[in-house]
């Protein structure tokens, strides 16, 4: 049977089709070119439908919208891959020579770019990635020969000697980002998250069905996950979410959200000092790598440990304790280091759950710090010095 | 772009603009082409490139071959497209399986070779859009059809953005007559695409990316052994995801093109009601398997000579449609799996030509089918046989000690939802969702959609891709 894929002599294939289905398709009509598909539009009234439909919506997603505003919610730039990758891009658009922050939540939240820049003069790029070491975004910058400028690694013991990364995706994704996901992130950050509060991942569906009280099934071990700490602005500058100081059961839920990790047994990997000690050494060995080719091309690194309280403190001093761990870094690398323990001018700063500053103490802190971070890079040794070295 | 992201709803709003401009017919149609080339290259734009050698390729090979005199000149430019369409095909996405079963294979006879490290990123839409130009070709060749009038339409086909890059796999003579004639979307084609359009995003981004695709990650993904429960419950979990995710993209698809105008075939008929084998095959995935029977099944022999060539045929075809959907040997054992169903069903058939169920008997053999079904899905969701086993073992009882991974909510969701699916796939069984559609009334019809449109919104999906994107 001669077919075409001319619509003026197309033939039907009537021999071919089988009975059974309402619409035939190719599976009913073995062997034969496959005719030009039929679908028909059921008789119903879809403008008035589409009218009804939008309304409701507009009204539930109005309705939602309310609810998480009267939980305190307040539009927000999210935290996304795509956002980050707008940041890491300045560097290779001719800000190389830049001051770069990374780090986890801490320095995320702790270090207020404004300040800074009214300080200093300088407007950092803000690479820190919450829940994740350091390390990642360090080794990226150091395989980047267009980076020559300062980076300010901040240390929390937790993951980075323990090399912990939840965001690690962000460095992966911003090297293969498509064409398409920078302009959803840019229609993203321009139309929908400065307006809408609800548009962030803890008011997701799955994440509110999710914390929901289900019984809970035998034998497993419910974990609550990490809810909303911080709001973000367009260039990442991100502080604690003022709810998280000022209303008591919500701090209260961060820190029982917290107290989780050190009441739970560890990892397989981490399940005895040994190994404990073994991971640590081996994130040093990667620091000291990615510092030596950060110098290489003329990049400094500035090391510091931004303020913790309470059991976390103890927490971390426990497991990571500071003369096996920080201390070795710094001596390993032969980099600059601050610790929040270590200077009378950083302290006095309670973090109200224990692992982050509220937004005016991180604003006095980022004061109190920036000019102790710019001495240490004018003490770091410079390119000419280490190439002295033998 | 992927069609639950923001990028996707600019881009649409755009093209639905131009397309409704008074330009000439061609000038939309040149339009929708640079749209089109313009989708395909916000994912990497270097790989247009591979589409445009494919669409030259066959449309010079059928050229040639419709004007050669000689059969064997007519075989050679055949070939020569079959070739440079399966090459890319090869290289791109079973280079790397191929150099591992290799090195694999000499190192049984001791010798010791390592192949390099291939750090090649499989084009997104390769294995679609190949065989959508191999049927122009093939079509030509078995002299189903003439070759398209014009180079446009026949461009158009082969990049068209809603089929482009996950399916339903077109074939030249289902869209070019499309192309040939000027055509502009009424607004009642404009009004029910949406519907469609938003009924794929219902499923994609609220039932499989939402609520089953975290019960079989937590299942499929995880290194510890899986009890009788959470090993069902992950794999129905699978089974209800990748039918939402595959079904809703052809969905959306289809919408999209009625949107525009185009009208595009069913891939999806409520596979899960399907009765036996050779049912589920007409009913999953069709543009993929009329493909694989015209194209490799009947030009194998099909039927025609006798049972133990047509068993041969059976289970060729589908141990290649499995590695079609990826390169590796779970695919290959899951085609295999449904090779085997499909030749002990015709040889039942053979044996029982006579048998006719009553309703309960259907009813079980559907669910038989269905059950059987599933088993394939654990070779098809993991990524080892190792976990394939665990799983297998786990659905039997045999992981008798194996701690509990899934909480109460992910069992409840899952059963809830997976039994939404069969049941209302019962119910669609010999219906389409159009004659559904019309004894709803509008109220409770406005009501669902803003209900879902509501879902989509909450939901949040940050564009997480289409399964069959990968392959």
């Amino acid at each position: 049977m001669h077919s075409s894929t001319s619509s003026s002599d197309l033939r039907a294939e009537p021999a071919a089709t089988r009975p059974g289905f309402v619409r035939q398709t190719a599976s009913d009509r073995p062997g034969v070119a496959q005719p030009v598909p039929e679908r028909d539009i059921p008789d119903r009234p879809w403008g008035r439908i589409w009218f009804g439909a939008l309304a409701l919506a507009l009204l539930l997603t109005a309705g939602w919208e309310w609810h998480w505003r009267a939980f305190g919610v307040t539009p927000s730039y999210r935290n996304s891959n795509g956002q980050w990758a707008q940041q890491r891009r300045r560097i290779d658009a001719g800000e190389g020579d830049a001051l770069v922050f990374i780090g986890s939540s801490r320095t995320l939240f702790d270090m207020q770019l404004p300040v800074w820049k009214r300080v200093t003069g300088e407007q950092p790029i803000q690479l820190s990635l919450e829940g994740t070491s350091a390390l990642p975004a360090l080794e990226d910058l150091a395989a980047d020969p267009a980076f020559h400028g300062r980076v300010m690694v901040g240390v929390t013991s937790s993951l980075f000697f323990s090399g912990f990364a939840y965001r690690g995706d962000a460095i992966r994704d911003w090297r293969k980002e498509s064409p398409s996901a920078r302009i959803g992130t840019w229609l993203s950050m321009h139309f929908v998250e400065p307006y809408v509060a609800f548009y962030d991942p803890d008011y997701a569906l799955e994440t509110v069905l999710a914390r929901q009280p289900w019984p809970v099934r035998p034998g497993t071990h419910p974990h609550m996950s990490v809810r909303k700490l911080s709001l973000s602005g367009e260039d990442r500058n991100t502080y604690l979410w003022p709810k998280v100081a000022e209303d008591v059961p919500y701090r209260d839920l961060a820190r029982r959200i917290w107290a989780q990790s050190w009441q739970l047994p560890p990892p397989p990997m981490l399940d005895t000092p040994a190994k404990v000690r073994a991971v640590a050494d081996a994130q040093i060995a990667r620091a000291v790598a990615a510092v030596k080719q950060l110098r290489a091309h003329g990049a400094r690194v500035v090391f510091v440990r931004q303020p913790v309280a309470g059991p976390y403190l103890a927490f971390e001093d426990r497991v990571e304790p500071p003369a096996l761990t920080w201390q070795v870094l710094l001596q390993r690398t032969g980099a600059p280091g601050i610790s929040f323990a270590d200077h009378a001018e950083l302290q006095g700063f309670e973090p109200p759950e224990w692992s982050h500053l509220s937004r005016p103490d991180a604003e006095r802190y980022t004061a109190r710090l920036a000019p102790m971070v710019e001495r240490a890079f004018a003490g770091e040794p410079s390119v000419q010095a280490l190439a002295a070295q033998p | 772009m992927v069609f639950n992201s923001l990028a996707f709803v600019a881009f649409f709003a755009i093209v639905l603009a131009f397309m409704a401009m008074p330009f000439a017919w061609t000038t939309r149609k040149i339009i929708l082409l640079v749209a089109s080339y313009l989708f395909y290259m916000a994912w990497n734009p270097p790989f247009v490139i591979l589409l445009w050698i494919s669409t030259v390729v066959d449309w010079y090979a059928a050229q040639k071959l419709v004007h050669a005199e000689r059969e064997v000149v007519r075989r050679a430019w055949m070939l020569l497209s079959v070739v440079a369409n399966l090459g890319m095909l090869s290289y791109f996405k079973y280079g790397h399986f191929l150099l591992q079963n290799f090195s694999e294979l000499v190192s049984v006879y001791g010798v010791h070779y390592v192949p390099p490290t291939w750090d090649i990123v499989l084009p997104v839409g390769i294995s679609f859009y190949t065989f959508a130009t191999l049927s122009y070709t093939l079509d030509v060749y078995l002299r189903r059809a003439l070759p398209a009038r014009r180079f446009l339409d026949y461009a158009l086909f082969v990049t068209f953005f809603p089929h482009l890059v996950a399916g339903p796999i077109m074939r030249p003579t289902e869209l070019v007559p499309q192309f040939e004639i000027e055509r502009r979307a009424t607004r009642r084609q404009l009004q029910f695409g949406l519907v469609l359009v938003l009924l794929g995003l219902f499923q994609k981004v609220v039932l499989a990316d939402t609520f089953l695709s975290k019960a079989a990650e937590a299942v499929f993904d995880t290194g510890q052994p899986t009890g009788a429960l959470d090993a069902w419950i992950g794999t129905l979990a699978f089974s209800g995801q990748i039918f939402c995710d595959f079904a809703g993209y052809s969905t959306i698809a289809i919408g999209v093109a009625m949107c525009l105008g185009f009208a595009m075939p069913d891939n999806f008929r409520f596979p899960y009601a399907a009765v036996g084998f050779s049912d589920f095959w007409r009913r999953w995935h069709i543009t993929l398997s009329s493909w694989l029977r015209d194209y490799l099944y009947i030009p194998l022999g099909g039927n025609r000579h006798g049972p133990a060539r047509t068993y041969l045929a059976l289970m060729g075809t589908m141990l290649l449609g499995g590695l079609w959907h990826g390169a590796s040997w779970t695919f290959v054992v899951w085609g295999g799996l449904h090779g085997i169903y499909l030749s002990v069903e015709r040889f039942l058939r053979g044996r029982f030509g006579g048998f006719r169920p009553g309703p309960l008997a259907l009813f079980a053999l559907g669910l038989l089918t269905w059950m059987l079904v599933n088993v394939t899905w654990v070779f098809f969701r993991a990524r080892t046989f190792g976990k394939a086993w665990d799983v297998l073992a786990g659905m039997v009882g045999a992981n008798g000690d194996a701690a509990p991974i899934l909480s109460s909510m992910l069992v409840a969701t899952t059963l809830l939802i997976v039994t939404g699916i069969v049941a209302a796939h019962w119910w669609m069984r010999r219906r389409t969702l159009e004659s559904a559609l019309l004894q709803v009334p509008a109220v409770p019809l406005a009501m669902g959609m803003g209900l879902m449109t509501f879902l989509v919104i909450i939901a949040q999906g940050e564009g997480s891709a289409f399964i069959y994107f990968q392959f």
